[in-house]
């Protein structure tokens, strides 16, 4: 079912606090007050902070009170995060109307493969303009080779900005950024700082020897990345249509046992599901609906009357979940909800619950029998892409020579006499 | 390969695929095939590109359609010397040579 394509430049979109800036995007003027989104497991903590709440001292991981003792006029937004996920989903569909291969990072954060775009849009600056002109929210943008070089380069544009780097000049541009652009733990970010190493050049310059014998493999890799010996392609997807199983309650549901009950029924309503015969589930979402509004009240009057001008906001709750090892067992599938369900329960009545496989892998040899079914189904959203190119072309171009090739006599010993090619009509 | 619609196929619409292409081909001793030359179309005029055959992977014959017009045709699946796989034919009626992809 995975079908991968790859390209080894790479344009990397990057909107730094994304859920924030979504909220921004639907409740007009919020961007002037400092505000806080609370974080999606639990809501007495902060996720993300607004550059204005910031400044007033406020930071991510505080308690509310801490908050609203720093910032009397703090806006606290309850999460959404089917919302920002919608979002993102569109974001990554919206690039995909620039490039075949794009390659999704954490929410806010893409890769978009440019090998060939030239041929389609005649040159890098028009291909970060059609990249940018696909992206709603003020996005940075960074472009190169490999996926590092062009995250570094985004992660240095400013909002609307994009920041090329030329093939060729990878280990210049890379030699004066700070360290904290490497992917690092915590105690190696110290640790070098503590050998007064502060820049990918200062590392670079180490033996390459000497660092893996000081931070073991992950320093041979940290000193490749910033010696720019390490270009990776962006791997893009052809993302399965999704298996989708959907309960609405007539009212707000709270009890725990109840919404259990609701998972286990809405797994096998999706294990039954034609297309997923002969396919293990590989990764999985629930998402919730929450009942709005009163929720939001109680947590911001814990703060401070301040925030009774809060924005009205939807309010949902989402579970992803990737299976190591897949699965088509129903007790299996439903262990790492019922676990999530548990330790950070939706925090109001789910008025909705929906039930989402996004991945597959195949079955056993037995069940691949049966998997004709299922890889002509996935291959729905490839035909529907299809559709949706052949009619771009035909925009283009008055005569499109774009062609079914279909079966006349595929029993017969001549070959000419098996295939013929007619017209393809989206 | 996408599956036919489910109307009625129009046949004046259908256009034929690897349809064979006339081709010269040098034998060697033994009457099997061992260089073939095919005839480009280019825009200036005709061209002739030669490629030598590498390997012979197999032979067969065909005999078909004796009641309306003979079908006669001796077949080898071959590899070139640039490593495509080709299939070519003589027409044991006019003892022309033809390729199509295999």
């Amino acid at each position: 079912m995975p079908n991968r394509l790859s390209s080894s430049l790479a344009a990397c979109v990057w909107i730094p606090l994304f859920p924030l800036r979504c909220e921004e995007a639907r409740h007009e003027g919020l961007a002037s007050y400092p505000t806080a989104l609370l974080a999606p497991d639990t809501a007495r903590k902060l996720w993300q902070v607004s550059s204005l709440a910031r400044h007033a001292g406020v930071k991510p991981g505080m308690t509310v009170s801490q908050a609203i003792g720093l910032c009397p006029t703090l806006r606290l937004i309850e999460p959404d995060p089917v919302h920002y996920d919608e979002q993102f989903a569109a974001l990554l569909s919206a690039l995909g109307e620039v490039s075949p291969v794009i390659e999704p990072g954490e929410l806010g954060l893409a890769y978009v493969g440019t090998d060939g775009l030239e041929g389609v849009f005649g040159s890098v600056a028009k291909i970060i303009d059609a990249i940018m002109c696909s992206v709603p929210h003020a996005a940075r943008l960074g472009w190169g080779v490999g996926k590092f070089t062009a995250w570094v380069a985004a992660s240095r544009a400013k909002p609307s900005e994009a920041i090329v780097v030329p093939a060729g000049t990878e280990q210049k541009f890379l030699a004066s950024q700070p360290i904290a652009v490497l992917p690092l733990d915590p105690d190696t970010h110290r640790r070098l700082r503590q050998l007064g190493i502060r820049t990918l050049g200062a590392l670079a310059a180490l033996p390459e020897a000497a660092v893996t014998a000081q931070f073991g493999a992950a320093g041979t890799q940290l000193w490749r990345l910033a010696a720019g010996r390490i270009a990776e392609a962006v791997e893009g997807r052809v993302a399965p249509e999704p298996i989708v199983a959907a309960l609405t309650f007539f009212t707000p549901v709270g009890e725990r046992e109840l919404l259990v009950h609701s998972i286990d029924q809405l797994i096998a309503r999706a294990l039954k599901h034609p297309r997923r015969i002969g396919w293990r589930v590989h990764a999985l979402r629930l998402r919730a609906d929450l009942e709005s509004g009163a929720q939001m009240q109680d947590v911001a009057g814990r703060g401070a009357a301040c925030c009774a001008s809060t924005p009205q906001t939807n309010r949902s709750w989402l579970v992803n979940v990737l299976l190591k090892d897949p699965t088509a067992d129903a007790a299996r599938i439903a262990a790492p909800l019922k676990t999530r369900l548990e330790q950070s329960p939706p925090t109001g009545g789910v008025e909705r619950l929906v039930l989402e496989f996004t991945a597959f892998a195949p079955g056993t040899t037995e069940l691949q029998l049966f998997a004709r079914d299922a890889q002509a189904a996935a291959r729905a959203g490839q035909q529907r892409a299809l559709r949706h190119a052949a009619r771009e072309v035909r925009m283009r171009v008055k005569q499109a020579n774009l062609f079914h090739v279909i079966e006349v006599q595929p029993w017969s010993r001549l070959p000419e006499r098996r295939y013929a090619l007619i017209d393809f009509e989206p | 390969m996408v599956a036919p619609a489910r109307a009625p196929l129009r046949t004046d619409r259908l256009r034929t695929v690897n349809e064979p292409r006339l081709v010269t081909v040098e034998l060697n001793a033994g009457g099997v095939p061992a260089a073939v030359e095919n005839q480009l179309r280019r825009s200036g005029g005709q061209e002739e590109k030669a490629a030598v055959i590498e390997t012979v992977l197999e032979m067969w014959r065909i005999d078909d359609e004796w009641w309306r017009q003979l079908i006669s045709r001796r077949y080898f699946a071959v590899i070139l010397d640039g490593g495509s796989r080709v299939v070519l034919f003589e027409d044991l009626v006019t003892h022309e040579w033809f390729m199509q992809t295999a």
